[in-house]
């Protein structure tokens, strides 16, 4: 059984956002890989070292910078990489495209990835994925188990769990909490050298939406502190939504 | 509360790496030139900064509420060690990285101390668990048979068994020509009787490695007194039989010190052969075929050095990690105004002058250590990999001179300097509920483990300055002065550049003065100064590193546009290089101007004086 999983690069969560000519700037920032498709990862090589997995290839589509991306999903135990040269200026549909090029000509048995980047948050790669191959699609999922040519998955469900039986080929998207990814081991990261990596170039696809513009929140407001006796401090912070900020009572 | 690893990115790493020495020398070697080039060393660092935070960080905790202890005979360590111990080691992180295998993947030493400065700085109590180890594997590889290797090697480096050095004894400590250890011969020719007491073993006994093999110094019954008497045995917990199972070695704890710091780290007092029932494998030649002469000390010698350095490392880890951590409290405390601008609000009190300088002053030194520790990593490399004898050589002498530099310039500088970032703090400083505190308890005893700063200092002023007749420091010195002459731009460092020399100059005056004192067999005041003489070394060689990676981060603010993000970076290795050369150099002209006075004081005080 053949495992492909999709990995975008994203900035460090912990990165500063700053806008430099209208655009969002990388300059200095440490970026990473997705940490929702960081547990796709994981998700996947643990399917290899149950045995049910022969093959964990990783799919990224961007820059060269994503080689890091790739490089680092291979540290961890993947077997193998497939950057897919791409503007990183392609939107989701253009980058589903490109994945799906790539994802049909190798026939993996299971499509994973994070069910959300946590740069952009749109949710629709692994979904358009899927519906470019006409292949079944679970979301969100917390775990899943593999027997018989089907895949058995539990997603979160408004308020409770879900669980979907679905045929191979499959895309499957992973919640956060299926797993814990592992940090790449030093004599992984040395292996991940020697593995092999291919280049393609992105399926020519034009993007269908446009990014008019992008502005960061405003910036807090300094807040108020009310020191003093119990029952005054309620009494002043009562005014003061009221007669202040005019929180509305109904 | 413990300390939090506060390293914020691995910026100066990649600045020394990448922009500062020439290190394509080093990933170009063919031990390494399959893997990774130095423009991709960030594939290393980068998951060592998370690692940090999430997984060893957390033990550090755990070894501040659960130290080690000594119960009913057993050493109980923080429960978290074990597996931290397990996971570093067997992923590759810690001892197989000294794996000498033609086949064995294993990374720059340079790089690999980058990844233990975190690590350490994470937690330092952790570290000499791996390092210890790394010690004791290293001189098996490097003097053990074939036998010895395949008994211990893998199993030391994959983590199962842990590794140790014995030397000390209640009666012998510096004096180690004094110990009262013995071996005596058995009916094998490599297989001695042991029998000693040995104290104050880092990672002497714990509760997590199968077996832990202890590199021991004893004298053979017979060989010469003193140091050149000594050998080197392999001494395991548990003997290690042919099939791999284990018998007893009548190898007993029996005791654990109650230490300033370092909690989670056991020092132990071990007793060998209370039953007459403790082997070992001797490692060079048997003594009583040597005339008397063991090769102990000299290989015990290989280990020391590294762990000589590796406790320097220790110390910067802590001093980098007191003041990022008072730089992260000085930036969010808000308390006071600003003298300049007294009717404005309340402000972070970084920004007080006071304040801001014994940050920059932490940083700066921060930073002298650092290119001071790894232009001599980087030598190790040259000295192991480098195809050139001659470059081999010289990369040797740089690390037989800098070793004890980099052993006592941080671990003396670092007590007060946690000192200071405690000041930083205020109040809170002072209060275990703030990372700080732990640093300073764990940092002291860095002075003093692998030969205390005393001994270092007279390495240094006794073997390093005369090593080939005075050549090799020579040229030391040298390389300092052709960095003052060499064209430069036009003022630029003009302040930095006259200080260096200024200092170069009362240091040759010094050395000089030193002949003198030798000559006329005053080694006593040799003796007084020592210590003072190798904080004015480093402080000189330190300078001149830090300045030169100055003239190279003003050399990048000239090619960057004003608003580049890294434009902070290159000015902060400026600003700290202007206050260390400032501010801290002339303390080399005082040491100088100190020596020449020829204060006689220490040597004329009575011992009774002492009494009053």
């Amino acid at each position: 059984m053949k495992v492909l999983v999709c990995v975008k690069q994203t900035f460090d969560t912990e990165a500063k956002i700053e806008l430099k000519d209208g655009k969002i700037s990388d300059a200095g920032i440490n970026l990473i890989i997705n940490p929702y498709d960081e547990v796709a990862v994981e998700g996947g090589i643990q399917l290899k070292e149950k045995g049910i997995a022969k093959e964990v290839v990783v799919v990224s589509a961007g820059s060269d910078k994503a080689m890091d991306a790739i490089r680092t999903a291979l540290a961890m135990g993947a077997d193998r990489g497939i950057l897919v040269k791409q503007d990183t200026a392609a939107d989701e549909y253009a980058r589903a495209c490109a994945l799906a090029e790539v994802i049909k000509g190798e026939s993996p048995d299971i499509v994973l990835a994070g069910h959300v980047a946590a740069d952009d948050g749109s949710s629709q790669v692994p979904t358009r994925i899927a519906e470019i191959l006409g292949f079944p699609h679970v979301n969100v999922i917390t775990a899943v188990e593999i027997a018989g040519g089907k895949a058995t998955c539990t997603s979160e469900a408004d308020g409770g769990t879900q669980v979907t039986e679905v045929s191979l080929p499959a895309v499957i998207s992973s919640q956060v909490s299926w797993n814990e990814p592992r940090y790449p081991s030093m004599k992984g990261i040395m292996a991940a050298k020697k593995k092999p990596v291919s280049t393609v170039d992105a399926a020519a696809v034009a993007n269908k939406v446009a990014i008019v513009s992008v502005a960061l929140p405003p910036s807090k407001q300094a807040g108020i502190k009310i020191e003093d006796e119990p029952a005054v401090v309620g009494a002043k912070l009562a005014d003061w939504m009221l007669n202040t900020v005019k929180v509305e009572v109904k | 509360m413990s300390a939090n690893f506060a390293y914020q990115n691995t910026r100066d790493f990649e600045f020394i790496l990448q922009e500062w020495l020439p290190t394509e020398q080093i990933f170009n070697y063919p031990r390494f030139a399959a893997y990774y080039s130095k423009d991709e060393v960030k594939t290393f660092l980068a998951p060592i900064l998370k690692m940090c935070k999430e997984v060893i960080e957390p033990t550090n905790t755990d070894g501040e509420k659960n130290p080690v202890r000594f119960e009913n005979g057993q050493v109980k360590t923080p429960p978290s060690f074990g597996p931290l111990f397990a996971k570093l080691q067997g992923e590759g992180w810690g001892t197989s990285n000294i794996d000498e295998s033609e086949d064995a993947m294993v990374m720059p030493h340079i790089l690999h101390a980058m990844v233990w400065e975190m690590f350490n700085a994470a937690n330092p109590t952790f570290g000499p668990y791996i390092i210890l180890t790394s010690g004791a594997a290293g001189l098996i590889q490097s003097f053990g048979s074939r036998r010895l290797k395949d008994m211990f090697l893998p199993k030391l480096m994959d983590g199962t068994w842990s590794g140790t050095m014995c030397l000390t004894e209640p009666s012998a400590g510096s004096d180690v020509g004094d110990i009262l250890s013995r071996a005596y011969p058995t009916e094998t020719p490599e297989i001695f009787k042991i029998k000693g007491q040995k104290i104050f073993i880092t990672g002497g006994d714990n509760d997590f490695t199968e077996n832990i093999i202890h590199l021991y110094l004893a004298r053979v019954e017979g060989a010469r007194p003193g140091t050149a008497g000594i050998s080197l045995f392999v001494v395991p917990k548990y003997w290690v039989n042919d099939d791999g199972s284990f018998s007893g070695n009548d190898v007993q704890t029996t005791g654990v010190e109650h230490k300033l710091g370092q909690a989670g780290s056991v020092t132990a007092a071990l007793s060998f052969g209370e039953n007459d029932a403790c082997r070992g494998w001797l490692l060079g030649v048997n003594p009583l075929e040597n005339e008397g002469k063991g090769q102990g000390m000299a290989m015990m010698f290989q280990m020391m050095n590294m762990a000589r350095m590796e406790t320097g490392h220790l110390a910067l880890s802590c001093i980098a990690n007191a003041f990022y951590n008072a730089r992260d409290y000085c930036r969010e405390r808000i308390q006071g105004r600003l003298l300049t601008d007294p009717k404005s609000g309340r402000v972070p009190i970084m920004k007080h002058e006071d304040i801001k300088r014994t940050l920059l002053m932490g940083k700066a030194h921060v930073e002298v250590m650092r290119a001071m520790l790894y232009k001599t990593y980087f030598a190790f490399d040259v000295r192991a990999h480098d195809p050139d004898p001659a470059r081999r050589e010289k990369a040797n002498d740089l690390i037989e001179v800098t070793t004890p530099l980099c052993k006592a310039y941080p671990s003396d500088e670092g007590w007060w300097l946690c000192g200071e970032a405690i000041q930083a703090y205020g109040g809170y400083g002072y209060c275990e509920e703030y990372p700080v505190a732990q640093i300073a308890r764990d940092i002291k005893i860095y002075s003093i483990w692998e030969g205390t700063n005393y001994i270092q200092a007279l390495d240094l002023v006794g073997r390093k300055m005369t090593m080939k007749k005075g050549s090799v420091f020579t040229a030391f010195i040298e390389n300092i002065a052709e960095f003052c002459s060499a064209p430069r731009n036009e003022g630029q460092f003009t302040r930095e550049f006259a200080n260096l020399e200024k200092a170069l100059t009362a240091y040759r005056q010094m050395q000089k003065i030193l002949l003198k004192l030798a000559s006329n067999q005053q080694m006593n005041l040799v003796a007084v100064y020592a210590r003072r003489i190798l904080t004015a070394t480093a402080q000189l060689y330190g300078a001149y590193l830090i300045l030169d990676q100055a003239c190279l981060a003003q050399k990048r603010l000239g090619e960057l546009p004003a608003d580049h993000y890294d434009r902070a970076f290159y000015q902060g290795k400026v600003e700290a290089a202007r206050y260390y050369l400032l501010n801290v150099v002339p303390n080399v002209w005082l040491i100088a101007e100190l020596l020449a006075s020829e204060d006689t004081s220490v040597v004329d005080i009575p011992s009774e004086s002492f009494n009053y």
